[in-house]
């Protein structure tokens, strides 16, 4: 492919890949002229040395010389063949279809890929987000909140992360409704985490996938804060579900917050460290969700009065129904079970057993777990 | 002249019978060892040189040659000492050959003429072809073990000769200092609360199944296991034998006959692999899997092994032997132990409590891969240790006391013996299903969790041995019901730090 042929987009996402090239590093680039022009001084080490005013871009010795290195190993009309074989949408920040909500924003992504309909950003958009290591409570409430939404037309954002991102998405996916949104820290063909490859793949076939990193950019611990304030610029309402006292959650928060957008929480106990995150945010003057009517009417949407789901599941009979009484609504052990009930080890398991298959309680690692009602299986 | 005495040397833990020529001709005075002595082996030759002068007897100076038939063997050690001692009396005619005939020495010797201990004299003993052997008195409490061999001991080499010569009568043998059996340790009573763990080591006392512990520091995973083998029965006679060999052979000190209470090793795990299954480049040793044989060897911190230690498990735990080859020896030493593992959850402590662990993804991955995955499948009981209820530790009432839950052990293992195996662990597939019916329920129970995919087939049979030993603990003959696999389950549930990461 001849290089006068390519758009100018090949060339910034040619930029993009290179190492340690932030968004701020990459505008300030690219406001030295024309992308090509950009990229054919990195190639031949003629950079200058300041960038523009009021960025602290100021290339650090060496940087310009890893930049050349990494520019020479890349053919930008290959790479960006690469892009268009695999279906990625690409699109840069003065682009006339950049999505308004982002073109706005201060801090904006410079270049943006996504799999999937980029379209499917219209609309009103709440963002689900909390912490890796959730609880089945806040695996719960996300994914009912994520499927309440999604039928009542709102589309949920999230970073297809373990945890709470990944209920949420799989709430949103469980539903026809909105099409759900992801936004990875890492290049759309780097799947992280491994485990989300089905969640990753439904989402970009129902609604979109997005990333501000070109292909081959793999999930480094920076680009993730990063992502986050995407999703908090994305989202009309950010509700974070759970999330330690120090977790990216909060950071998405605060991002959100910087940009006027209202924070909800959901309340969890004052002694579950999974809460501990969500809580302080309570206490910091951010709104409390009870339920999703909450969500929509900080939304300025009129919650449509849902009659509460029925009670599908079968009623517990005999030893079930006795540990089913004794469980709180906190995992707890199962040797805790047997000390409440009395009852035997075989006994406690095999009702355990019974309630699990019947989607009462679920079980990780040892622990109990119960289900609300309508909660996520 | 030529003499032959009788002795023998260790390969691993076993005995190998030697025969010691000693030939004295004329010639240039010269001393010469042959038949592949190794170091310690050769310094015999000052040994009994210095014995000899001390014990007034006199040195051939003549051309001496001493050969150790079977000379394709490598002789270590200084069991042969005594052996060459005699002979060179006997060669240099100083004693006469009859006198030593029918009988074999096993002794080092002191350069003041004395007889001292060699380290594993149990085997040595058993393997001498004579119907006497003479040992030094501090080996006499071991050589005595030994049935059909009649023992003697002399304090040092002039009383022997003595005695040898019929001038004087056989010093008696040391008395017997009655030492105490070595107590079991630690009762079980002193733990209070771990209903689910106490009720994990009794089972896996009575069915031998192999304990993974895992929770954090301080939650009383070493108190538990360091109560293991005061619930373990006396072991029967051949692995009693066997575990004195081994115990006498790594020179410990055998008092009071043979070891009858199942030992406990917990080795540090900075340990190498070669401390854990055995060897060394001259002598073999038996390593602390084969010191454990019997008994329970427990692994405290087992994520910090290193992976080369704890994979070296896996052959003997499915064997209950290791064969050690070097280049110049090859032995089989026992190696039946219950393993008994210990671990934190993650690098943290903490991960037993969903979401209280503050440990990266990164740390937790690495720290999961410490264990490989067909070890952990040897386990076949797999609990998370809690720690314990506060209101059960101050002021809870004392909980069993070994004796008690001993007993339990006892009368299950009874029931295990009757089908034909020592414990349950060892039931074959066959012999499980001919002796062990699954009732519809349980057999349904089964069905399910393999169709779930959370058993394998493997993990099914050692599910469904638990399930026999809890019915056992229980006196319970019928078909196993769906509480016994349930509990059997529960007992065999993915370590909390497994599981953790397929959280959503």
């Amino acid at each position: 492919m001849s290089a006068q042929r390519l758009p100018e987009e090949a060339w910034v996402v040619a930029l993009s890949s290179l190492p340690g090239l932030g968004p701020a590093r990459l505008r300030s680039l690219l406001a030295l002229g024309e992308p090509e022009m950009v990229w054919r001084s990195v190639l031949s080490g003629t950079l200058p040395n300041e960038l523009s005013a009021g960025v602290s871009a100021r290339i650090k010795p060496g940087l310009c010389g890893q930049w050349r290195t990494a520019a020479r190993s890349i053919d930008p009309g290959a790479y960006w063949q690469a892009h268009v074989d695999a279906g990625i949408g690409v699109m840069t920040q003065w682009s006339a279809s950049f999505p308004d909500v982002l073109a706005q924003d201060d801090d904006a992504p410079v270049v943006l890929f996504w799999l999937g309909d980029i379209d499917r950003l219209a609309g009103t958009r709440v963002a689900i987000v909390g912490t890796r290591r959730a609880t089945r409570y806040g695996i719960d409430v996300a994914n009912e909140f994520a499927r309440e939404l999604s039928l009542a037309g709102v589309a949920v954002v999230s970073g297809l992360a373990l945890g709470i991102d990944g209920a949420a998405h799989a709430g949103a996916l469980a539903v026809d409704g909105a099409p759900p949104i992801a936004v990875v820290g890492s290049g759309l063909d780097h799947i992280y985490p491994r485990a989300h490859r089905a969640l990753w793949r439904a989402v970009a076939e129902r609604g979109v996938v997005m990333s501000e990193y070109p292909l081959g950019a793999s999930a480094v611990a920076w680009q993730f804060p990063a992502r986050n304030r995407i999703i908090a610029a994305l989202a009309d309402v950010v509700v974070v579900v759970e999330s330690q006292s120090t977790g990216g959650a909060l950071g998405t928060a605060v991002e959100a917050a910087r940009r006027g957008r209202t924070v909800l929480a959901v309340p969890g106990p004052i002694t579950a460290p999974s809460s501990a995150g969500t809580n302080q945010l309570l206490f910091d003057g951010c709104g409390p969700v009870r339920d999703v009517g909450d969500v929509l009417l900080a939304l300025g949407l009129q919650p449509e009065r849902r009659r509460t789901a029925t009670e599908q599941r079968p009623s517990p009979i005999g030893n079930a129904k006795k540990v089913l009484e004794a469980l709180p609504w906190q995992a707890i052990p199962v040797e805790q079970i047997i000390d409440s009930t009395g009852l035997d080890l075989g006994v406690v398991m095999l009702a355990l057993l019974q309630l699990e298959t019947d989607g009462w309680v679920a079980q990780r690692s040892g622990w109990i777990e119960r289900i609300a009602r309508g909660g996520a299986q | 002249m030529l003499a032959t005495i009788a002795s023998a040397t260790l390969s691993g833990i076993d005995g190998v019978p030697v025969t010691v020529e000693v030939h004295v001709s004329n010639g240039l005075p010269a001393f010469t060892v042959v038949g592949l002595p190794d170091a310690s082996c050769r310094e015999a030759r000052d040994r009994v040189r210095a014995a000899l002068l001390s014990s007034e007897f006199t040195w051939p100076d003549r051309r001496t040659t001493v050969n150790l038939a079977p000379t394709s063997l490598r002789k270590i050690g200084s069991s042969l000492d005594l052996a060459i001692a005699i002979g060179v009396l006997v060669a240099s005619e100083q004693l006469s050959a009859e006198v030593v005939a029918g009988r074999a020495f096993l002794a080092e010797m002191g350069l003041d003429g004395s007889l001292r201990h060699v380290p594993g004299a149990l085997s040595l003993a058993a393997a001498c072809t004579p119907p006497e052997v003479i040992v030094s008195p501090a080996s006499y409490s071991e050589a005595v073990l030994v049935s059909g061999i009649e023992v003697r001991c002399a304090t040092n080499l002039r009383e022997l000769v003595d005695a040898l010569k019929a001038e004087a009568p056989w010093p008696r043998p040391p008395d017997e200092t009655f030492i105490a059996p070595p107590s079991d340790g630690p009762d079980l009573s002193d733990v209070r609360g771990h209903p689910m763990a106490r009720f994990a080591i009794e089972v896996a006392a009575a069915g031998g199944h192999h304990l993974l512990m895992v929770g954090p520091p301080g939650s009383g995973k070493t108190m538990l296991a360091d109560r293991l083998p005061s619930l373990l029965p006396d072991l029967d006679d051949a692995t009693a034998f066997d575990a004195t060999r081994v115990h006498s052979a790594a020179g410990a000190r055998i008092i009071g006959g043979l070891v009858r209470r199942p030992p406990l090793r917990a080795p540090h795990h900075g340990m190498s692999a070669v401390a854990m299954v055995g060897g060394g480049t001259h002598r073999i040793r038996p390593g602390e899997i084969s010191m454990a044989h019997g008994g329970v060897l427990f692994l405290d911190e087992m994520g910090e092994f290193g992976a080369v230690v704890l994979d070296s498990l896996r052959q003997p735990l499915e064997e209950g032997v290791i064969r050690i080859a070097r280049a110049e020896a090859r032995v089989e030493l026992p190696a039946r132990f219950l393993l008994v593992g210990a671990m934190n959850p993650c690098p943290c402590g903490e991960g037993v409590v969903p979401s209280a662990c503050r440990c990266t993804d990164r740390s937790l991955e690495r720290y999961r891969r410490r264990l490989s995955g067909p070890l952990l499948d040897r386990f076949d009981l797999r609990i998370d240790v809690h720690r314990a209820d506060p209101r059960q530790l101050i002021g809870g009432e004392p909980a069993e006391a070994s004796s008690v839950v001993a007993a339990r052990v006892r009368l299950a293992r009874a029931s295990a013996q009757s089908r034909g195996v020592k414990c349950n662990a060892e039931l074959s597939s066959s012999a499980l299903e001919t002796t062990s019916p699954l009732s519809t329920d349980a057999a349904k129970l089964i069905e399910r969790c393999l169709e779930s995919g959370r058993l394998s087939a493997r993990g099914m049979r050692r599910v469904w041995r638990v399930a026999r030993t809890i019915a056992d603990l229980e006196r319970y003959e019928g078909a196993l019901t769906a509480e016994h696999v349930a509990s059997a389950l529960h007992l065999r549930s993915d370590p909390a730090f497994l599981a953790r990461s397929v959280a959503s």
